[in-house]
């Protein structure tokens, strides 16, 4: 009965978590990718070992203006304009964290349904259920002591 | 509906064929564009949690700056330009079919989930290619260059 009424619920939780997604992956992308200030990944290929990625003119300007002149623009600096910011950080964080338990629940209550489907033996379900949780359980902690002692 | 297989298709295959192929272990589905939808849905859903698992693990490094700068210098390399694009792909193709489950399991719309498909794979494939530009471009300026 409670197993049941669980499954229903993550049921629902699978569709709602996954239309949240698709919002939260166009900012993520957006902010990681293709803003000129923040993104930290850019639009270059760099292969030469410890050669770092030019920035462009708005994430150099961002960082000197939060860190002063003489701070150097690298990947860590630009991501921590956001995330050590006296204000947005807090935003940033709260999304951030937002965003991990969703994801945790989408991709690891899938994977249970994957592995449901395959997985005949009652005993071997109860198996993959407890390991694929914990595996996100761990993700989970790691995810949030990253998210929340960066920059601070 | 119930899922048409090898070992039990429509019945109207049945009385044209006359008898019911035994297939053993594995049943052999019908690839029809619901059941691609769903293989495809699955393994880059399978992929995406591989890579959830590999992206969280790799960000603990936002604790310390050089271990932070090393990662990202890293993830300009070819080779990861080349994984953007793919992982990209592979999420643009799980949303917008996720999207066409919710459509079809909240609004009732099944009868439209062909038509859905396709409309949605247009939208996915204009989405791959607007957003994937960047890392081809890059890959293209350093190879070309």
């Amino acid at each position: 009965m409670a197993r049941s009424k669980s499954n229903a619920v993550n049921w629902f939780l699978h569709r709602i978590t996954g239309t949240f997604l698709v919002f939260m992956l166009i900012t993520h992308f957006w902010v990681q990718h293709y803003d000129h200030q923040v993104a930290s990944v850019t639009m270059e290929v760099v292969a030469e070992k410890g050669e770092m990625p030019t920035y462009p003119e708005e994430a150099q300007e961002g960082v000197k203006a939060r860190f002063g002149a003489d701070a150097a623009v690298t990947p860590y600096q630009v991501v921590m304009q956001r995330l050590a910011d006296p204000v947005y950080a807090v935003l940033w964080k709260g999304f951030n964290i937002l965003f991990l338990v969703v994801a945790l629940h989408h991709g690891f209550y899938g994977l249970n349904n994957v592995l449901t489907d395959y997985i005949r033996d009652p005993m071997g379900r109860v198996v993959a259920r407890v390991l694929s949780w914990s595996v996100a359980a761990v993700l989970l902690v790691i995810g949030l002591y990253s998210v929340i002692t960066a920059g601070w | 509906m119930a899922v048409e297989t090898a070992e039990r298709p429509a019945a109207e295959t049945i009385e044209a064929n006359g008898t019911v192929e035994d297939e053993g272990r594995f049943q052999r589905y019908r690839i029809r564009t619901g059941m691609f939808a769903w293989m495809a849905h699955r393994l880059s859903g399978v992929a995406l949690v591989v890579y959830l698992v590999v992206h969280i693990w790799g960000l603990k490094s936002l604790t310390d700056p050089e271990a932070f700068n090393a990662l990202i210098a890293k993830y300009h390399a070819p080779i990861y330009k080349v994984g953007e694009f793919l992982l990209l792909a592979a999420v643009v193709y799980h949303a917008m079919n996720g999207l066409r489950i919710v459509l079809i399991d909240f609004l009732g719309w099944s009868p439209k989930q062909k038509k859905l498909f396709w409309t949605l794979g247009a939208v996915a494939l204009v989405l791959i290619a607007v957003g994937g530009y960047p890392s081809i471009y890059a890959l293209v300026q350093y190879f070309g260059a």
